[in-house]
Formats: structure tokens, C-alpha cells, sequence
């Protein structure tokens, strides 16, 4: 079942396109990530499905609500953490769920939230005294206080600590197991493959794909990178090099010093050939990876720019 | 825990507007109460200036003026007696060492500025001048031109007398206010002071929206239903009763410390209250709808509140400025904000009274002007400051 429907958004601020043609539509239950760049228009998309912005083009359609006629509809069906998590610093976790609680007509008892968002033990202090991580979850559970059935989460774990991360995965995950939906955007690749049942890459304001993450890596090519490195120094790898000229499927050889960089269709077979070659030759090698795709490489060859944090 | 799984109604609380009013009121109260700079500003700055000045400029008014000179007799005579004995019966002359002394010491005395002037009495009944010797670096002291003016008076009189006409026109003195009551100066600055309290808190204290907007809390509830327009009455009613704070504190301090006095007219005084106060919100309002940091909001707040400070007689009667002057004090809601506040809290005024519309009617332009204003540009920035 479709839940959110966004068709053709575009969106200008002066001269600069912030998003130019943007669609999607998001399945009920599902962890929907939106992955891009900074300035991708990522926040701006998120903005303007949220209500914030309206776009100068484009339709968006929560089944059968849309803003300019079900405004306050909308605001109780979906749960908004903003990139910014605003929040009153000096209340507590506690009195700031109260007070958002407020705000609905149903809405759950901010010991729930306090407890899913694993803040109980802070629910006292004033918010100013909340670490990074913990603000974050905080305006998470501020999300979740209208109980509601899509929530937004726009960069929920940027400038966080890997451990304070994990914490906001966990949580993640755990609305997904009960039921809700999620619409995320992230910079962390590592997280839109986790965490994600689709994901849809966007770059300068256009979708470049969407599809679940390893399908978007299956649909790559299945050429590997292999790395070796040689206890025998340079000579060996210069060796090496020059066997694998004449190896059908390798593409292209890369050296730096020891260590070779072999790019093959068929990497099993490219390294049996290697290893009979080293055994015959008796060189040593050090080190030995096939590199695994990610969606890094997916951004990569479809926008063929490097990937940055 | 499966808590989500449950239909949002079961546990759901029913909310009605009250309700989000009450919440929002008091989470309100709790920031103000918990924000250290409103304490600062909103009530120890206040108390503290107001002592200040009151210290300053009243602590010595329930003297009397007095000032000490010497009398000189060169050569006693029936005229010079007779002055002699009616300036010893003048209180604010007080005679060093209760004596007419030589003018060698009388002159030494000046020199030394031991007394304020000598008076030297006329050598004979014939002789006509009566000398003052004044010291010249006081020459234009108070207490110099207290004492020639009033040794001047002092001349005339025994003119008039030496003819043996009877004075015709005397001055008399009298102050007219319009109301019931007399203003003295601790009268004046309590008002004042608490005019300046109140249009401060309102100047200032619109710096929360600012801060709402930058870190995105604006943003942020307007991304709930909550009720935008509730959520301002409770902003706007927490700030009010604050200002009465303020008015009472300062008031008590004020009458019991200093001993002002004040007679109240409620009615008069809640109108003022009202329209002042909230016209220098919108004053606030305004400047939070075109500052994007709060420096800059502090920056104009600052030469405001600093103009409006010293030429709104807060501190000082308008007509004792520069005449150049006056006309600017003239448009300043200040002006008229403590003027009100002069006329509900000391003289009683009541609301019927045509010259306080007057200045209740140039508050009303400036709170509905800057509200408008304010009110345009944030119309304005919210399609492009979205971002």
C-alpha cells in the first residue's frame, strides 16, 4: 500500500535549483531512505513533503490527503524530527513531550516515548545538559509523541559519534518492527544499506535510482577490485603486473610500490592464475582482498563522481 | 515493547484548547523562570538603577538649604544693626562663629573657602552699599548666587522700608498640577522607572523569537497543528504578568524604601498598562522581524532603549532638556508611557482626562505601526528564509 506519492517536485531559491524534478512513492512499513551529497536538494525534498515549503511544481499526496486542502490532517498523520532538532532547552525531555503532546488530540504517554527513545534517565535534566546523541533522540521521541503512522527522519545521526549512531539505528529499527513507517535521509552510505528497505539516490536535485540496496549493487557491473601485496618488494609486483597483461579478464592493473590493484570480471579465476604464478616464481605474498561493492559504488557509477562524507 | 502497536486511541489523552493553552502557558513560565538573563534584566536591573538614582538625587532633599557666612561690622551703627539682627533671624544663614568678625579674618575665611560669602554691613546709617565678598572659583556656585540673590532681596526690603513704603506684589509661590496630588522627585522616578521597566521587558524580551527562529523551533511547531495564535496569547499573557511584577516590586521598594507616594486610579492604570505594554512588544516584534542573530536584535534594541532612556524624562522632566530637544521627546511612546503611568499612579487621573488619550493614542500608533511592519517582513521572509 502507497502512503506518500510525490510527483515531479521542483523547487528554485533565486537562481539556484534546489530541486529539479524529484518523484517517489513510499510503501506502508517500509524504511525509505533518501541518499545524497550535501545540496543534493535532500532537505529540500523533506521540506516540502512535510509542508514547510511549498514547491512551485509537483504534486504530493498522502493517499488521499494533500496540503492545500487537509493541512492539519497531515500534520496528525506524520512525525517530523528536522535536521535542526529545535527543541526548548530549557525544559526537560519530559515537560518538552508534554508540552508536543499537547499539541494532538491523541497522543502517548511521554513515558513511552521516554522509554523507546531510551531517555528515562534523563528525562530530568534540562535539555542544555543533553549530550549530542541524546538531543537527537530526544527529537526523535518528539516525532513519535502523536503516535504517528509516517515518520520523517531528516539526518538523524550527522555529526554523532559512532556509538551514539548505532543508538539511533536501533531505535530506527525498532519502528520498523512495529509497523511504522520511516522516510530518512542521510550522507552515511553505510546507513542507507543497513537500515533501508529502498533507497533513492539523489544528485543535484534529480533521482539517479531507487531500488533496494542490493539490487542497486547487483545491478552493477561484477567487476571486482583486487588488492595483493608482496613480501618480496617492487620486482615481484612489477612481476606480477606483467604476467596479468595477457590475462583475459582483467581490465586494468594499477601499481604503487608492493602492492598491485587488479580490477577483474571473474576475480576467482584471475587469482588461481596469480597463486600458480607467485608458487612457480616463489614470491611471498603479504596481503590478499577482494573489495565488496557498496552503495558507494552505485553513486559512483551512476553520477561518475567520488563519494564524500 | 510493542507500545506503538496499540490503536493511537486507547492511550491517547483528548486535548481541547484550554488544555494547549494551559501547557503552553506554562511551559513559558518555566523558561522564564529558568532563564537567568530575565532575572537579570527584568528585575535586578531595574531595583538596582532605581536605588541608584534614588540614592543620588533624593537622598538629600528633605534638608533644607543652608549655607555659612561671615558678617563683618567695621564700625557699628543703628543701620547696621538692624540688618545685622535680621539677617541672624534669615534660617538659611548660618553666621560663623555667631559673631560679626574682622574683614581681615571675614576675607581670610572666603579665601579658604571656609564659608560660602562674606557679608560686610554698612559703615553708617548714611553709607548705601552692603558689600559681598565671594570667593572666585565658587563665584558661580549655587550657594554664591543663593546668597547674593537672597542678600539682594534682603536689600530691597530695607529699601522699601528705609522710604517707609510697604511692599505692593510679593511673589508667592504655588505648584499646579492637575491633579490631586504634587509630584516629588522620588514620585517622578518610581513612575518612571517602572515605564521604563515595562517598555524595556517589551524591547527586549522579543529577542526569544529570534532565537525561536534560529534555532528552528518556529519551524518546528509549525510542523504540529498546535495552534500558532494560542501559542502567542500564552507568550504575550506570561510577559504582561511579568510587567506587574515588576510594577509591584518596584512600586513597594519605591514606598516603603524611599517613601514615595502613590494614589492610584486602577482603572486609568490598567489601560495604560495594557496599551504600553503591549506597544512596545510590538516594538520588539518589529525588531525581531528584520534581525537575523541576536546581536543584531540587541544592537537595535540597545540604542532604543538608550534614546528613549534620556529623552523620555525618565529620569529628568522633559523641560529641563535642551529646547531642540523636546520635540523628539514629543514622539517618543516613552514619553507618554511614563507620563500615563505618572498620571494613573500619582495623581489619580482619571480615565475621562483628554491629554492622556492624547498620549495613549501616540502608543497606539506605535504599537499598531511596528506591529504591522513586523508582521509584513515576517509575511515576507517566510517564502524565502525557508531554507
Amino acid at each position: 500500500m502507497t502512503v506518500l506519492e510525490v510527483r515531479n517536485l521542483q523547487k528554485s531559491f533565486g537562481q539556484i535549483k534546489a530541486v529539479q524534478d524529484i518523484s517517489f512513492s513510499v510503501n506502508a512499513g517500509e524504511v525509505f531512505t533518501i541518499i545524497g551529497p550535501n545540496g543534493a536538494g535532500k532537505t529540500t525534498t523533506l521540506e516540502m513533503i512535510e509542508g514547510l515549503v511549498s514547491p512551485d511544481n509537483g504534486e504530493i499526496h498522502f493517499g488521499d490527503l494533500d496540503w492545500n486542502k487537509h493541512a492539519v490532517s497531515i500534520k496528525k498523520k506524520i512525525g517530523v524530527q528536522p535536521q535542526s532538532s529545535a527543541m526548548f532547552d530549557l525544559l526537560t525531555p519530559e515537560e518538552n513531550l508534554n508540552l508536543f503532546a499537547s499539541f494532538y488530540d491523541h497522543a502517548r504517554p511521554a513515558k513511552e516515548i521516554l522509554e523507546i527513545v531510551n531517555l528515562t534517565e534523563h528525562r530530568n535534566n534540562h535539555v542544555k545538559k543533553l549530550s549530542g546523541g541524546q538531543r537527537q533522540r530526544l527529537a526523535i521521541g518528539l516525532a513519535l509523541i502523536s503516535d504517528p503512522e509516517i515518520i520523517f527522519l531528516d539526518e538523524p545521526t550527522t555529526g554523532l559519534d559512532p556509538q551514539a549512531r548505532r543508538n539511533i539505528w536501533d531505535i530506527i529499527l525498532h519502528l520498523k518492527e512495529l509497523g511504522k513507517t520511516t522516510i530518512l535521509t542521510t550522507h552515511y552510505m553505510e546507513e542507507a544499506e543497513k537500515l533501508s528497505d529502498r533507497v533513492c539516490i539523489v544528485d543535484q536535485g534529480n533521482v539517479i535510482t531507487l531500488d533496494s540496496p542490493s539490487s542497486l549493487i547487483e545491478k552493477l557491473t561484477d567487476e571486482r577490485e583486487i588488492r595483493l601485496s608482496f613480501l618480496d618488494g617492487e620486482e615481484a609486483a612489477k612481476d606480477a603486473d606483467n604476467f596479468l597483461k595477457d590475462a583475459e579478464s582483467v581490465s586494468k592493473t594499477e601499481r604503487e610500490g608492493a602492492t598491485l590493484k587488479i580490477w577483474a570480471a571473474r576475480p576467482e579465476e584471475t587469482l588461481l592464475d596469480l597463486f600458480k604464478f607467485t608458487k612457480e616464481k616463489s614470491y611471498q605474498v603479504e596481503q590478499v582482498s577482494i573489495r565488496e561493492l557498496s552503495l558507494e559504488d552505485v553513486f559512483i557509477a551512476f553520477t561518475g563522481k567520488e563519494w564524500r562524507d | 515493547m510493542c507500545l506503538l502497536h496499540l490503536p493511537a486511541k486507547n492511550g491517547g489523552i483528548k486535548i481541547n484548547t484550554f488544555h494547549q493553552f494551559k501547557m503552553m502557558f506554562l511551559a513559558q513560565l518555566k523558561l522564564t523562570l529558568r532563564e537567568k538573563q530575565a532575572w537579570f534584566w527584568g528585575i535586578f536591573f531595574p531595583v538596582i538603577l532605581m536605588v541608584i538614582f534614588m540614592v543620588i538625587f533624593s537622598g538629600s532633599s528633605d534638608e533644607e538649604f543652608k549655607t555659612e557666612v561671615a558678617i563683618v561690622d567695621p564700625s557699628p551703627n543703628p543701620a547696621s544693626e538692624l540688618m545685622l539682627s535680621q539677617i541672624s533671624g534669615l534660617p538659611v544663614f548660618e553666621i560663623k562663629s555667631g559673631k560679626p568678625v574682622t574683614r581681615d579674618k571675614a576675607e581670610e575665611w572666603v579665601k579658604d573657602q571656609e564659608v560660602d560669602a562674606a557679608i560686610i554691613l554698612p559703615e553708617s546709617t548714611e553709607a548705601s552699599s552692603v558689600f559681598l565678598v565671594i570667593n572666585k572659583e565658587n563665584e558661580q556656585g549655587a550657594a554664591a548666587q543663593a546668597v547674593s540673590g537672597i542678600l539682594d532681596k534682603f536689600v530691597q526690603q530695607a529699601n522699601l522700608m528705609a522710604a517707609g513704603a510697604s511692599p505692593k506684589y510679593a511673589l508667592q509661590y504655588e505648584s499646579i498640577t492637575s491633579g490631586t496630588n504634587e509630584l516629588d522627585y522620588t514620585d517622578f522616578l518610581l513612575t518612571g522607572m517602572i515605564a521604563l521597566s515595562i517598555a524595556q521587558g517589551g524591547m527586549f524580551g522579543m529577542v526569544d523569537l529570534v532565537e525561536m527562529r534560529r534555532k528552528g523551533l518556529i519551524k518546528r511547531l509549525r510542523m504540529t497543528p498546535a495552534n500558532m495564535g494560542i501559542f502567542g496569547l500564552s507568550d504575550m499573557v506570561m510577559r504582561l504578568l511579568f510587567s506587574i511584577v515588576q510594577i509591584i516590586l518596584l512600586s513597594l521598594i519605591g514606598v516603603l524604601v524611599f517613601g514615595a507616594h502613590l494614589y492610584i486610579n486602577p482603572f486609568t492604570l490598567i489601560i495604560v498598562f495594557l496599551i504600553g505594554a503591549l506597544s512596545f512588544n510590538a516594538l520588539g516584534y518589529f525588531f525581531s522581524s528584520f534581525s537575523k542573530t541576536t546581536e543584531a536584535y540587541m544592537g537595535v534594541a540597545n540604542i532604543c532603549s538608550f534614546l528613549m532612556m534620556f529623552l523620555s524624562g525618565v529620569f529628568f522632566p522633559i523641560e529641563t532638556m535642551p529646547e531642540w530637544i523636546q520635540p523628539i521627546s514629543s514622539i517618543l511612546p516613552l514619553t507618554y508611557f511614563a507620563e500615563g503611568l505618572r498620571e494613573s499612579m500619582v495623581y489619580e487621573t482619571s480615565i475621562a482626562t483628554g491629554a492622556l488619550w492624547a498620549g495613549i493614542g501616540v502608543m497606539v500608533i506605535w504599537g499598531a505601526v511596528t506591529f504591522l511592519l513586523g508582521s509584513l517582513l515576517y509575511k515576507r521572509k517566510a517564502i524565502a528564509a525557508d531554507r
